[in-house]
């Protein structure tokens, strides 16, 4: 296995780029140990305590990192999702008696409003947890970690080549939506016309996927893929003595947090 | 323990390894597609899931389904990534093993009307609609012996009774169309299995859904939870009941799509994978060990 300090003066830049800046320099490894206890924290702890201090560490993070900007953009993707969650317990909370006001058939409670709210908050705590290691992470930084502590190389391979296989299938679907939407699919109809547009959408998207797996299985096993023995890396993320220190804590935060929990003294 | 070694790496051959991120590609795709673009309150997100379980083996299939919805949720950015899928990883690796189970049985085979296949299958509808039939006579027979069997506030019998309905029309309706349009008896065993991957995975996802996200993903199946809190149930009943609606018919529709995409494949192709052979018509039903790949 090549060492980063002797062979890396040698290689490339793609290979032995580093990541610089608070928290995203950090080892890979150690903000997915981080983002572990953030999420279970925000499920754990009780009521408004859970999200509001996963909340407050994320955007601190965050800011600091430089990527709330980022965090932002993903707060939008996600109101659809808030919409939903703050109308149906507002409107429909089971066993809420404490109406706001009477809307003809509708009564929209107090305690329906504050569990909406305290859900939004647990969701965007948990979601914005996990996407701050995205957000600071690249993807192959983050299987070069996984694959020097273990991760074999056929798990690597099938995470990374998903990931780099998301965009190009998303935009050839996209490719064959506007297409079909060229020659009178309707995907803005009723239930039957919009359902009778997932087979000319399903089909060209699967078909032209699959006619790639002959040809990749045998560009790998060209390049003995298959072999035994264990590879070489190229790049090995950096990882600090503070890294191996706030995986520790991460560790212990996370037994203690279920500890807690399972002996019932977290409500 | 050797034989379980065996078992394990005939299904993780290097073809069913670069099938998995094709089919992880694909199930991602699909799934926002169908979900956002064309609003329906089905998912579609494990064709490829239920292909390479279908194909390769259980293991492949639910690791297919578990890193699917982790890699959608955690490292596929916004709006195509969302972290309500996430969780939902335990289920569909369920779905990804029960479709190795079911490859691995043949029911994904294509059957152009032999004795066997055509008695079997109505054996196969006819059990269904038994199971169907003494269900709705247990559950359904009246609002106090439904709010009795199923836990259910009796308000929800009319609503609940409709939507039971609803599957077992759209089962039915997929069987005649296989079997008096398509000539295509294989289908009705692979329609069969997709129900019962449904019934599992509803199951398995309604406490994720009420326990985790508060039964609201944020899609158009939030409006049939709704509709079933409004019918008085709790949390945990709703979205049970939108599971069993919606996760049968998807599965069903999910198993009968890829059954016509294998069938759709060339011979060659599908016999390629650890499972291919019992997923090609004519093939024998004990075949032997794939060749190795190093040759391809």
């Amino acid at each position: 296995m090549t060492e980063p300090g002797t062979a890396a003066t040698r290689l490339p830049d793609y290979v032995v780029r580093r990541p610089a800046g608070f928290y995203r320099s950090a080892n890979p490894g150690t903000k997915l140990a981080v983002a572990a206890v953030e999420v279970v924290a925000a499920f754990l702890l009780p009521g408004w305590l859970g999200p509001a201090v996963v909340l407050a560490a994320v955007l601190a993070t965050a800011a600091i990192a430089r990527r709330l900007r980022g965090l932002a953009t993903i707060g939008l993707a996600a109101s659809p999702l808030i919409g939903s969650i703050l109308l149906i317990n507002l409107f429909l909370l089971p066993g809420a008696s404490d109406p706001i006001a009477r809307l003809g058939p509708l009564a929209p409670t107090w305690s329906g409003l504050w569990f909406g709210f305290e859900t939004t908050a647990r969701l965007l705590a948990f979601s914005s947890a996990v996407a701050l290691v995205y957000l600071t992470t690249a993807v192959d930084d983050l299987l070069a970690d996984l694959s020097r502590r273990g991760l074999g190389r056929r798990a690597t391979f099938v995470v990374g080549a998903a990931v780099q296989m998301v965009p190009l299938t998303m935009a050839r679907a996209g490719e064959i939506l506007d297409a079909q939407r060229a020659r009178g699919m309707d995907t803005e109809g009723r239930f039957w016309r919009r359902a009778r547009g997932v087979l000319p959408l399903a089909a060209p998207v699967v078909f032209g996927a699959l006619t790639e797996v002959e040809e990749r299985s045998m560009a790998l096993e060209a390049r003995a893929f298959s072999a035994p023995g264990r590879q070489t890396l190229l790049r090995i993320p950096a990882d600090s003595p503070a890294d191996r220190a706030l995986r520790w804590a991460a560790l212990l935060a996370l037994a203690a947090l279920i500890g807690l929990r399972v002996s019932g003294r977290l409500g | 323990m050797e034989l379980l070694g065996r078992w394990v790496s005939r299904q993780f051959t290097t073809r069913v390894i670069v099938m998995m991120p094709v089919a992880i590609a694909i199930n991602i795709v699909l799934g926002a597609s169908v979900q956002q673009g064309l609003k329906l309150p089905i998912y579609l997100d494990s064709i490829g899931t239920i292909l390479v379980g279908v194909l390769a083996g259980p293991l492949p299939g639910a690791l297919t389904g578990i890193l699917s919805n982790l890699i959608w949720g955690y490292l596929i950015p916004a709006p195509i990534g969302s972290s309500t899928i996430a969780p939902f990883a335990i289920t569909a690796g369920v779905i990804g093993l029960l479709a190795g189970l079911w490859g691995q049985l043949g029911l994904f085979r294509p059957r152009h009307g032999r004795v066997f296949s055509v008695a079997g299958a109505v054996v196969a509808v006819v059990l269904v609609g038994a199971l169907a039939l003494y269900t709705y006579s247990r559950a359904y027979a009246s609002p106090e012996q439904f709010a009795a069997n199923t836990f259910n506030s009796s308000d929800a019998f009319d609503q609940s009774r409709i939507f039971f309905a609803l599957v077992m029309i759209a089962y039915f309706t997929l069987v005649a169309w296989a079997i008096f349009l398509r000539r295509e008896v294989g289908a009705v065993y692979a329609i069969g299995a997709g129900l019962v991957t449904g019934i599992a995975a509803a199951v398995v996802s309604a406490p994720i859904s009420a326990g985790v996200l508060g039964g609201v993903t944020g899609g158009s199946t939030d409006a049939i939870v709704a509709a079933f809190r409004t019918g008085g149930d709790s949390l945990y009943q709703s979205t049970l009941k939108q599971g069993l609606l919606s996760d049968p018919m998807d599965k069903m529709i999910t198993s009968f799509v890829v059954f016509f995409i294998i069938g759709s494949l060339s011979r060659r192709f599908v016999a390629r994978f650890p499972n291919g052979e019992k997923a090609i018509e004519g093939a024998p039903e004990h075949e032997p060990e794939p060749a190795p790949e190093s040759a391809s």
